[in-house]
C-alpha cells in the first residue's frame, strides 16, 4: 500500500465503498495487473528465445524447448515440450488480446482469464518437469543428444517464473486489482530471492544484481523519502552514499588497522549518514525547490571533490580506500560468491522497506506529507518545519548508509568515481521513472532501469555480436552499444514522462493531479474561448 | 482580561504600510468580525497573529503572553488557529489525513513509535484517526473522509479547513473570509457552525465580506481601511458610522455594504 490513509481493514473497507476512492485504486491495480502479463509474457518469450539469441548470456550453451524439439526427443518429452509451447503461446499473446479487446471495447470473460491461468499453471508443470527430468533425474535417452551439462538453468528458470506470474496474474486477477501492492510483493518476491538460485552460472550477472540493482533499491528508497514523501528535490544524494561508504570503509581496512564485522559497520554507515544528513540538510531549510537543488547539487559535488583531495587525509585520494574487508562467515566467503552480498542487501531492503512504509503511514509520514504539499499550512497547523525536514535529510541519507556499507566490501575498494553527479542522476531518475512517492514503484523503476544501464546496454553489444554470427547480418553486430547508453537511457526517460508521466506505478496523489491536470486545463482551454 | 490583544502593531512591506498601529482585543468566547475594503490589511494581519510574518513593531499577546516574534508552530501551539482566504489544504492527502495532521502536536507518537509499530503509536494512531472522523463527521464530512482535499466541493474544502483547525484544539478560531463563495444555503450552515463553536467554548475572530453573516452572528465589528483601524463596536453602531460607509463606498465593496 502507497496510499497514506489506508491504514487499517476498516478503513479500506470504508474506502472501497467511496466511488473517488474505489475507481482511483483501480487505476492502480490496473497498471499492476498490465505490467505482471507483460513481464509473464516477456519472460516466456525471453525463456524460449534466450538461449538461441544471447549464447553468453549464462555460462551453459544453451538449452530451450526448441533444442528439444530440433534434436527430435521421444515419447513423454514430446508432450511436455508441445503444452509447454501451447501454453507459452498463449501467455505471450495474452496481452495482445487485452489491448485488442481494448480497442474493441469488448470485455474479455472470466472464461478467459480461466484458460489463461491453465496455460499458466500447465506450462508451470512442463517447465518444471523438463528441469526435473534434465537436470535432477537426467533422463538422457528422452531428450536425445542433450545432457545435463549444456542445460541453461536461467532458461528453464525465467520459463518458469514467467508461468508462474501469468498464473498468479490471471488466476488471482481480482487481488492484483483490488490490493495491487501485495500483488506486486507476492510477484516480486521469489524473483527477488531466486535470482542467485536462477542466475548461479552467470558470476557477473549476479555481481549485476548485487552491486547495482540491490544497491541502487536501497539508494532509491532513501531518496524517495527525501524527494518523494518530503518533497525536497535533494540533486547530491550520493553525497550521504558516499559518506557512509568512506566511513565503513575506514572501519573494516587495514588502513586504520580497524575491522569491525559487516553488520555492525551496517548501523554505523547508516547513523554517520544520517548525522551528515541532518548537518547539510541545516544550511538548505530555508530553500525551496530551485534553489534547494542547486545548494544539494554544490554538496554532491563537493564531497566525492574532498575525497579526490584527500582533504582530511582519510581519503586516500584520486585512489580512494582499496582493502576492504569481506566477511566470512564459517563456509561462506561473501567474495568468492557475491549471492550472499546479494541477499544480505535484500534482506535488509525488505526490512527498510517495511520501516519505511510505516513510517509514511505514521505521524512523522503525515507531517512530511503535508510539508510536501504546503509548507505555510504545515507550519500554521503546529508542524514544525526545521525538525520535520532535517528527519526527512536524516532518514533518507541513512538508507543510502546501509547501502554504502555494503558497497565498499562488495567491491573491496572504493574511489570517487564512484560517488559523483551521474549516480545522483540515476538515483532520482529510478524514482521519477517508477513513480515518485510509491514504495512499490521505485523498487520496480531500480529494477528496469539497472537492468537496462548496469546490465542490458553494457552486455548489448555482445547480444548483438552473438544475433549477427547467428542471423548473419554483421552491421548489427558492429554497433558500438555503450557510445549510445546515455542516449538510450535519455530516450527512454523522455518518451517515460510523455507516455506515463507520473511514472511506472504512479502515487495515487500523482495519478489524480496528472488527472485533474488534463482535466483543469481543458477547462482552461474553454474557458479561454468563451 | 482579553484572549488576544493587538497593541500598536504595524506591518511595512518595504515602503507600503500594510497594517498601521492596530490596537484591539478579542475577550474570551467572543465573536469578532474584521472589516474593510480589499487591500485594507485584514489578511495581513491574521498573518501577524499566527506568525507568518514578523511585525514590524508592536506586540501581540495572547492569554498575557507575547507571540510575536515566534515561529508560526510554535504560535499554534498556544492555542491560535486559523484557515486561510484562499483555501490552504493538504491537496494530496485525505480528508482524514488532514485532519490528523492537525493534531500532530499534540500527539504523543514518535519516530520509532511510527517505524516498529509499537502498542503506543498503534493506539494513538487509531484513536486520532476515530477523532479525525467524529470532527469529519460533526462538520458534515464524514461520507467523504476518505477522498483527497481536492476531489472536495469547495464548500466541503472550507469545512475540511475548519476541521484541520479544530483538531489542533486551540483556544482562538482565525477565519479568513469563511463564507466566500458559498451559497446562501452553506452560509446558513456556517454561520450556525460558528455559533456552535462559540457555545463549545472557543473564541472567533473572522474577517468576512457578507455582511449578512457579520451583522448576523458578530458580538462585536472591527473596521480597518488602508491599515488603519476605523472603527469597532456593536453590529448597529459600525453600521451607522459614517467613516465606515465612506471607505465602502471609495471601494469596489460599497455594494455589499449598502446591502447590508
Ligand atoms: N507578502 C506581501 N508582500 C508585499 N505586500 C503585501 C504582502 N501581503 C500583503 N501585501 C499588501 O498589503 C496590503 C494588504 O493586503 P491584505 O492584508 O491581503 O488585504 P485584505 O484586507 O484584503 O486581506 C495590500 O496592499 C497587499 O498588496
Ligand atoms: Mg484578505
Amino acid at each position: 500500500m502507497t496510499d497514506l490513509a489506508v491504514r487499517s481493514p476498516v478503513a479500506l473497507l470504508r474506502r472501497v465503498t467511496q466511488p473517488a476512492r474505489s475507481m482511483g485504486r483501480r487505476v492502480e491495480g490496473r497498471s499492476v495487473y498490465l505490467i505482471l502479463t507483460l513481464t509473464a509474457a516477456g519472460l516466456v518469450l525471453l525463456g524460449w528465445f534466450l538461449p538461441w539469441f544471447v549464447g553468453p548470456f549464462t555460462a551453459g550453451t544453451g538449452f530451450s524447448p526448441q533444442d528439444v524439439v530440433s534434436s527430435a526427443p521421444t515419447g513423454f518429452a514430446t508432450v511436455l515440450v508441445y503444452v509447454m509451447g501451447a501454453s507459452a503461446l498463449i501467455v505471450v499473446l495474452s496481452p495482445l488480446a487485452e489491448l485488442v479487446a481494448r480497442l474493441r471495447k469488448m470485455t474479455l470473460g472470466v472464461r478467459v482469464d480461466q484458460v489463461r491461468a491453465i496455460a499458466g499453471a500447465a506450462g508451470l508443470v512442463a517447465a518444471v518437469l523438463v528441469y526435473v527430468l534434465v537436470g535432477v533425474i537426467r533422463e538422457e535417452p528422452a531428450f536425445g543428444v542433450l545432457s545435463s551439462t549444456t542445460i541453461t538453468n536461467s532458461a528453464v528458470w525465467l520459463t518458469m517464473y514467467g508461468f508462474g506470474v501469468a498464473l498468479f496474474a490471471y488466476g488471482a486477477k481480482g487481488l492484483v486489482l483490488t490490493r495491487p501492492n501485495l500483488a506486486f510483493a507476492i510477484a516480486a518476491l521469489p524473483f527477488g530471492a531466486l535470482l542467485p538460485l536462477m542466475f548461479h552460472q552467470a558470476p557477473d550477472f549476479l555481481l549485476w544484481a548485487a552491486s547495482s540493482l540491490a544497491i541502487y533499491t536501497l539508494l532509491a528508497l532513501g531518496l524517495n523519502v527525501v524527494v518523494g514523501f518530503a518533497g525536497l528535490l535533494d540533486l547530491g544524494y550520493a553525497a550521504f552514499f558516499a559518506i557512509g561508504a568512506y566511513a565503513c570503509a575506514s572501519l573494516s581496512s587495514p588502513i586504520h588497522g580497524i575491522h569491525l564485522p559487516l553488520w555492525v559497520l551496517i548501523f554505523l554507515g547508516a547513523a554517520i549518514a544520517a548525522i551528515f544528513g541532518a548537518l547539510l540538510g541545516a544550511p538548505t531549510l530555508r530553500l525551496r525547490g530551485d534553489y534547494l537543488a542547486i545548494v544539494t547539487l554544490g554538496f554532491g559535488e563537493i564531497i566525492p571533490d574532498l575525497a579526490t583531495n584527500n582533504v582530511f587525509n582519510l581519503t586516500g585520494g584520486p585512489n580512494g580506500l582499496p582493502g576492504i574487508d569481506q566477511p566470512k562467515i564459517g563456509p561462506v566467503d561473501f567474495g568468492t560468491s557475491p549471492q550472499w552480498y546479494y541477499w544480505s542487501i535484500v534482506a535488509v531492503t525488505l526490512i527498510s522497506v517495511l520501516l519505511l512504509r510505516n513510517l509514511q503511514r505514521a505521524r512523522v509520514g503525515r507531517a512530511w506529507v503535508a510539508l510536501r504539499e504546503d509548507e505555510v499550512a504545515a507550519a500554521a497547523t503546529g508542524i514544525n518545519t526545521t525538525t520535520t525536514k532535517l528527519l526527512a535529510f536524516a532518514i533518507g541519507a541513512s538508507v543510502s548508509g546501509l547501502a554504502g556499507a555494503f558497497y565498499g566490501s562488495m567491491l573491496t575498494a572504493i574511489s570517487p568515481d564512484a560517488f559523483q553527479f551521474q549516480v545522483s542522476i540515476a538515483v532520482l531518475s529510478i524514482i521519477v521513472l517508477g513513480g515518485i512517492g510509491n514504495i512499490t514503484g521505485v523498487i520496480l523503476g531500480s529494477f528496469v532501469l539497472t537492468f537496462v544501464i548496469f546490465w542490458a546496454l553494457p552486455h548489448a553489444h555482445e547480444w548483438s555480436a552473438t544475433f549477427a554470427h547467428n542471423f548473419n547480418v554483421s552491421a548489427v553486430g558492429n554497433i558500438n552499444f555503450p557510445q549510445y547508453t546515455y542516449i538510450i537511457y535519455g530516450a527512454a526517460l523522455i518518451l517515460m514522462m510523455l507516455l506515463r508521466p507520473g511514472g511506472l506505478l504512479p502515487s495515487r496523489a500523482r495519478r489524480i493531479e496528472l488527472q485533474t491536470g488534463v482535466e483543469s486545463e481543458s477547462l482552461a482551454a474553454v474557458q479561454g474561448r468563451a | 482580561m482579553a484572549l488576544l490583544e493587538m497593541a500598536s502593531v504595524t506591518k511595512q512591506f518595504g515602503g507600503l504600510t500594510a497594517v498601521s498601529n492596530v490596537s484591539f482585543s478579542v475577550g474570551e468566547r467572543e465573536i469578532v468580525s474584521m472589516i474593510g475594503p480589499n487591500g485594507a490589511g485584514k489578511t495581513t494581519a491574521f498573518n501577524c497573529i499566527t506568525g507568518l510574518y514578523p511585525v514590524t513593531s508592536g506586540r501581540v499577546l495572547f492569554d498575557g503572553t507575547r507571540v510575536d516574534g515566534q515561529p508560526p508552530h510554535r504560535i499554534l501551539r498556544f492555542g491560535i488557529a486559523r484557515t486561510f482566504q484562499n483555501i490552504r489544504l493538504f491537496s494530496y492527502m485525505t480528508a482524514t489525513d488532514n485532519v490528523m495532521v492537525g493534531a500532530h502536536w499534540w500527539m504523543k507518537e514518535r519516530v520509532w513509535d511510527g517505524a516498529f509499530k509499537t502498542p503506543r503509536g498503534r493506539r494513538e494512531e487509531r484513536d486520532i484517526e476515530q477523532m479525525a472522523l467524529e470532527l469529519l463527521d460533526a462538520l458534515g464530512l464524514g461520507d467523504r473522509a476518505g477522498s483527497y482535499a481536492r476531489e472536495l466541493p469547495y464548500g466541503l474544502q472550507r469545512r475540511l479547513e475548519i476541521a484541520r483547525a479544530l483538531a489542533t484544539r486551540p483556544r482562538l478560531l482565525l477565519l479568513d473570509e469563511p463564507a466566500a463563495g458559498l451559497n446562501p444555503q452553506e452560509k446558513n450552515e456556517l454561520m450556525a457552525l460558528i455559533a456552535r463553536m462559540r457555545d463549545e467554548g472557543l473564541t472567533i475572530f473572522l474577517i468576512e465580506h457578507d455582511m449578512s453573516v457579520v451583522m448576523g452572528i458578530s458580538d462585536r465589528i472591527i473596521v480597518l481601511d488602508h491599515g488603519e483601524k476605523i472603527a469597532e463596536g456593536p453590529p448597529a453602531e459600525v453600521r451607522e458610522n459614517k467613516r465606515v460607509i465612506e471607505a465602502y463606498l471609495g471601494s469596489g465593496a460599497s455594494q455589499e455594504a449598502r446591502t447590508a
